[in-house]
């Protein structure tokens, strides 16, 4: 037990998630059975993009066990179409418009066409199949670039156009100021000592999580819908089921699993099955349940990164960055998805390209085309993989072409003190970029490195070394989110005491493997002085729990935690208050401490109660209360930073390359983190560890394929191949902390954007590995057949 | 349709099934036994679904419930018995889950991959673990913890 | 996701059993089921609806691994494992450890079996083009009592097609006995470890009293018409001792003839490349294993 209150921060406490889930008691979507529940199966479109001539249900709905078929046509005039405002961004974009089943056409291979519902699954997998679309194929458009051309076929042909988005992000809000902004960089580059340009590719992958979709609707007259989805947003389904099937809002109920198999994004959307199975919930009187295939989730959700970046940069012979200018294409796919419509997430990558780096000037600018793939969904490192990869390459070939050291250059670039603010006007709230990078550098010596590649060179072995850096979402603020997504960013706790001195936490937000539950009760634990086994944390129940936007954008290091605690504090004022009331002595909170079970006045320790005494006295005898207080104690509280916050993280890693077969292994990978406070290391070095993973898989392994008529080649795990542990180093966190002002414990929100910064130190130390033979790499996914190609034409 | 007896977890069972009822879904949805979880569609490639069948770990996504008939099944609910076993203890010291979704299959592989590798290396652990997908961990965890509970298991032996 | 509906679900106690209950339905309608890592997937994604699955786990006469005075048999239903863990299995037969241990993962490794393997006969598949390379024999039991052997040369159709018809059973994979300084080795690549081959490559050889090279055989796994055999390479190593440079010649023979073709995990130029860099690895190993 804890002596001090401060120790339950920092501490490698083991979860209490963990004895559920090591025992096979959790419970997420697909475990849920109710009785008389019914199961759904989708029907979905073969073709990238086709006219939908007939559909024939008929013969499903002859086969025993099969209750309903729903096709587009049949719930058009049932169910609004999107957009909906409450999932549409305040930004200026062609929305397109769509239901939940594709009606007249298609536009992506997996698109939904139909719903089928039986008494169990089998049946309605034979059902789907006896379902018969008759389609008429149309030529999709597959290309981002020809997409945006004037005599490309459109997709949604109503839009008008496959600009879906498009956006300049530097240089003021006018077009006038845009321009003057451009020209001004335009000299920059004219009078640079060093300019490098480059086309900078990166494929469409993402983090699709191991447990796939589900939505599990119940449906009663009296109460209205009960929705169970695998969301990370609760509130924000609910509000959308509400407005998109015109249901009450005091009938409609939105539970987030309290065990959900990760998020990382992709279950962030609002998604058009979530109303399908709401419909069919409410139409049928029955629960209704479906479960997401692998093969539907990989078509559907999951797609992200897909960027041409044309970048510059400009940069003096000493190694000063002086500015950049990037030309962004992103390939969007359909767009039909809500909440993030696609191009939200390079819109963001676009923001987040400066990175860490004091540019002077920046002429950044975004197109964004509509295709006839799966919608992008988000993926950790929310739009921000592709322009983070140009970056960090970019900044390696300064340093090649002018032969200064890599992480010497980086360093010299660095933002070197904040609050900063980058050129496309995002705001950098604290952090000490330098001492992160220090911290790095410690932990490798380069010299040395650079002594044992010049050996190994000479013995035929390539060995390389590779710096990235990243500037990271700690929470995403109101100012940010309102514009963004027509969301709230501030994190929001209820904080209830019990008679018994045990807390109950209640959360808005809904994660997928986080912690939340531990790292909630080790704040209140800290906060009250008790153990995180006395504090109970329940999320992600729209009947039960505060407005939260989701688990989105690392919010619970970040607002959330930062919520819990000020609840915790205003529940600590009022019990100290009336403790001082009983004592009879002047003393506010400050002159008392929470610790080891009890509430001591530092003034005279005698008088002290146990914490459950202090409580139980305010909750079950309310009376002899100071004037105007009433008992209980009970406190929701909204935290909003002033300002958006950040956190910082570099990494390190060598390689040692085969220049006969192009393979290449990573022999070490270290890291530098500013977290800010840490709450539980473990948590910490474990979403590190599996961020850095997931950007290592999604730079070498994982690619969705389409091939020239649209058709999905990468709808399983043989084809889609993620990182098994046999393929991934060992990897080394270090920290170098910096408490975040902002935050009422120094806390920083993690995780959210750590993969981003992966596949540049990768590429980087390849490149330097092969630096003999002048290979510069500037696409992914980085793989032994490209590596082994550059070195083929580098040799001729 | 068949009828199978099986013995899952220490009980016997006489269940009937249909020939095509896989037997991941006869244990998660007829043995209510949830535990086990189903991660890809036909491919099998994830391991989620990973049990013992007669000791042994295999996918029960890749096998159909009749061919379980005769034969002993042990899922995640029935490994550790009243207490956490060593697994399973190491996998929370090390903080060696997060979603906990792979997490039943990669406790089900090691303990087999264990008991035929009672002192493994890093890198052994590693290639045991390649029909184990996990997104959240990065596996570095995992790895630490497997170790850890097969120092713990040689000390008890 | 789900089988479409099966009728029936036999599983036989014997070979006889077994060929009895597939003659029940017509060609193609009922299927052996081996260890089911590959037919499972088949069946679950409906590219396969079997009316009748004829499971063999209970047919004891298809099981184990059999010696005598050298030559080798092995069971159909042996399992990947138990090859894997086989120390016996050393010189000309220590390709077939090589290959089976990185079969997919070990769990699939404690259900697929040879058998299953080699009749599946997928395009880009470890046993059936190690078994190719070692020139192994496939004996088959029909319906009626006729056996035949089938030399793997003669096995290997192509992708998905071997020379088993469908009222036959495959008893067996066996091989006589090695001539004395024999080796064998497989390795394989792919994009995630152990995944299926991009490219493969098994090597047989045998030295003379000389230690020069009088038999070789080598098989390719990868090239879009399935496992097959690379003559042109096997003609360079005969004669040589099995030297880098002969290896690296021989396998650079065989690369500059291959028909290779791009997909998704490689484009054709790194597919001839994989079968030179891989080639010469396994190449040094099996003249490494016959010599000793």
């Amino acid at each position: 037990m804890a002596s001090n209150p401060q120790d339950w921060l920092g501490a490698r406490l083991p979860r209490k998630e963990d004895q559920r889930l090591v025992t096979g008691a959790g419970k997420y979507l697909a475990d849920m059975v109710v009785p008389g529940m019914l199961h759904a199966v989708f029907v979905r479109s073969e073709y990238a993009h086709a006219r939908i001539k007939s559909i024939d249900a008929s013969e499903a709905l002859a086969l025993t066990g099969v209750v309903a078929v729903y096709t587009g046509a049949a719930i058009k005039d049932l169910i609004k179409p999107m957009p909906q405002a409450v999932v549409q961004p305040n930004l200026p974009a062609r929305y397109p418009t769509f239901w939940p089943l594709a009606i007249d056409k298609v536009k992506f291979h997996g698109e939904p066409v139909a719903l089928v519902v039986a008494r169990d699954k089998y049946t309605a997998v034979d059902a789907a199949e006896l379902v018969v679309v008759d389609y008429e194929e149309l030529t999709p458009v597959l290309d981002p670039e020809l997409a945006l051309l004037a005599d490309s076929p459109l997709v949604h042909e109503e839009d008008g156009g496959n600009d879906i988005f498009s956006m300049t992000l530097t240089g003021g809000e006018t077009e006038e100021a845009q321009r003057q902004n451009a020209a001004e960089v335009e000299a920059i580059f004219q009078n640079a000592d060093v300019v490098v340009k480059e086309r900078f590719r990166v494929h469409r992958t993402g983090i699709t999580p191991m447990e796939p979709r589900g939505v599990l609707c119940e449906w009663n007259d009296g109460d209205g819908l009960t929705a169970h989805i695998t969301t990370q947003r609760p509130h924000i389904d609910r509000l959308a089921l509400i407005d998109i099937l015109d249901i009450p809002g005091e009938k409609v109920r939105v539970i987030a699993p309290r065990d959900q198999g990760g998020g990382f994004g992709v279950k962030a959307p609002f998604y058009r099955e979530n109303i399908m199975i709401a419909h069919a919930a409410r139409t049928l009187k029955k629960p209704v349940r479906w479960v997401e295939s692998r093969y539907e989730s990989l078509m559907n959700v999951g797609q992200e990164r897909d960027q041409i970046n044309y970048l510059e940069v400009a940069a003096s012979k000493e190694g000063k960055l002086l500015a950049i200018r990037n030309r962004g294409i992103a390939d969007n796919g359909v767009g039909t998805t809500g909440v993030y419509w696609g191009f939200v997430m390079p819109f963001l990558g676009a923001v987040e390209m400066p990175n860490a780096y004091t540019w002077g000037k920046g002429d950044i600018s975004l197109k964004v085309a509509t295709t006839n793939k799966a919608s992008l969904t988000p993926s950790r490192a929310f739009g921000h993989f592709p322009t983070r990869f140009a970056v960090e390459r970019a900044v390696d070939m300064v340093a090649r072409r002018i032969g200064m050291e890599p992480s010497a250059l980086r360093r010299m670039n660095l933002v070197p003190s904040l609050p900063y603010t980058s050129v496309t006007n995002e705001y950098y709230d604290s952090g000490d970029f330098l001492k992160v990078w220090d911290n790095l550098l410690a932990q490798v010596d380069l010299p040395k490195f650079r002594a044992e590649q010049l050996a190994a060179r000479a013995q035929g072995k390539y060995l390389g070394i590779g710096f990235g850096c990243g500037v990271e979402l700690s929470g995403v603020a109101s100012e940010l989110l309102v514009p963004m997504e027509n969301q709230p960013g501030y994190g929001a706790a209820t904080v209830r005491l019990d008679p018994r001195g045990k807390v109950l936490v209640f959360g808005g937000d809904a994660p997928g493997g986080q912690g939340h539950e531990t790292t909630a009760a080790q704040v209140v634990a800290s906060q009250f002085g008790i153990s995180p086994s006395d504090v109970v944390v329940t999320t992600g129940d729209t009947g039960i729990t505060p407005f939260g936007a989701g688990s989105i954008g690392a919010r619970n290091g970040s607002y959330f935690v930062s919520a819990v605690a000020n609840a915790c504090g205003e529940l600590k004022d009022k019990i100290t208050r009336i403790m001082a009331h009983d004592f009879q002595i002047e003393a506010s909170v400050q002159h008392f401490e929470f610790k080891d079970g009890e509430v001591v006045y530092i003034g005279d320790r005698s008088k002290k109660k146990s914490f459950r005494e202090a409580v139980e006295r305010i909750i079950m005898w309310p009376v002899n209360m100071p004037d105007g207080e009433v008992g209980g104690l009970d406190a929701t509280t909204f935290f909003e930073a002033a300002k958006p916050m950040i956190c910082f993280n570099a990494d390190c890693c060598i390689v040692e390359v085969d220049i006969d077969s192009g393979d290449f292994k990573i022999k070490r990978w270290v890291t530098s983190e500013d977290v800010g406070t840490l709450i539980n290391p473990n948590i910490v070095d474990g979403q590190m560890h599996g961020a850095i993973v997931q950007g290592l898989s999604n730079a070498m392994f994982e690619e969705f394929i389409y091939d020239e008529r649209g058709q999905q080649m990468s709808a399983d795990f043989e084809h889609y191949k993620l990182a098994t542990a046999a393929d991934v180093p060992d990897i080394e966190i270090t920290y170098a902390t910096t408490p975040c002002p902002h935050t009422p414990l120094g806390t920083r929100g993690i995780g959210e954007g750590r993969p981003s910064s992966v596949p540049g130190a990768l590429t980087n130390a390849v490149c330097d590995a092969l630096t003999p033979f002048g290979i510069e790499i500037t696409e992914l996914p980085l793989r032994p057949n490209l590596v082994w190609r550059k070195l083929q034409e580098a040799r001729k | 349709m068949p009828v199978i007896n099986v013995t899952v977890n220490g009980t016997r069972f006489e269940e009937t099934v249909p020939e095509r009822l896989l037997l991941v879904d006869f244990l998660r949805e007829q043995l209510a036994l949830t535990g086990t979880h189903v991660g890809c569609t036909y491919e099998g490639v994830c391991g989620a679904c990973t049990i013992h069948l007669d000791g042994e770990a295999v996918k029960s996504c890749l096998m159909l419930a009749v061919q379980a008939d005769g034969h002993e099944i042990t899922t995640i609910e029935g490994l550790g018995g009243d207490k956490l076993g060593a697994l399973q203890q190491a996998f929370t010291d090390n903080h060696s889950l997060q979603c906990g979704f792979c997490t039943p299959g990669i406790l089900m592989n090691m303990s087999d991959f264990l008991r035929n590798n009672p002192n493994p290396s890093d890198d052994e652990i590693r290639h045991g673990l390649v029909g184990n997908l996990c997104r959240c961990t990065g596996y570095v965890h995992i790895v630490r913890a497997v170790r850890e509970a097969a120092r713990v298991m040689r000390d008890k032996a | 996701m789900f089988p479409a509906r099966i009728q029936e679900y036999v599983r036989p106690r014997t070979v006889a059993e077994a060929l009895a209950a597939v003659a029940r339905y017509d060609a193609g309608e009922a299927i052996f089921l081996a260890g089911g890592q590959s037919a499972m997937q088949a069946i679950k994604s409906r590219m396969l609806r079997p009316q009748c699955i004829v499971d063999l786990q209970g047919v004891a006469e298809l099981k184990g691994v059999s010696r005598d005075n050298g030559a080798l048999t092995i069971g159909a239903m042996t399992r990947y494992v138990d090859i894997a863990r086989d120390e016996q299995l050393t010189g000309a037969f220590a390709a077939l450890r090589d290959a089976t241990s990185h079969v997919g993962d070990r769990q699939v490794r404690n259900r697929g079996t040879i058998g299953g393997s080699v009749c599946w006969n997928y395009v880009a598949a470890c046993t059936p083009t190690t078994v190719l390379a070692l020139g192994g024999s496939m004996n088959l039991l029909a319906a009626d009592g006729a056996r035949r052997s089938v030399a793997a040369d003669e096995f290997f159709l192509g992708p998905l097609e071997t020379a088993r018809r469908d009222d036959e059973i495959l008893l067996s994979v066996s091989w006589p006995a090695p001539v004395a300084r024999s080796g064998s080795a497989y390795k394989k690549w792919g994009l995630v470890t152990d995944a299926l081959p991009v490219i493969g490559v098994a090597v047989r050889v045998s030295l003379d009293a000389g230690g020069a090279c009088s038999a070789a055989r080598i098989a390719l796994a990868g090239l879009a018409d399935g496992a097959q055999r690379a003559p042109l390479g096997e003609a360079r190593l005969i004669g040589s001792k099995g030297d880098e440079a002969a290896i690296v010649a021989a396998m650079a023979a065989i690369a500059d003839a291959a028909e290779t073709h791009a997909d998704m995990s490689a484009d054709a130029e790194y597919r001839k490349q994989l079968i030179r860099t891989i080639g010469r690895d396994v190449g040094l190993r099996a003249f490494a294993r016959a010599r000793a």
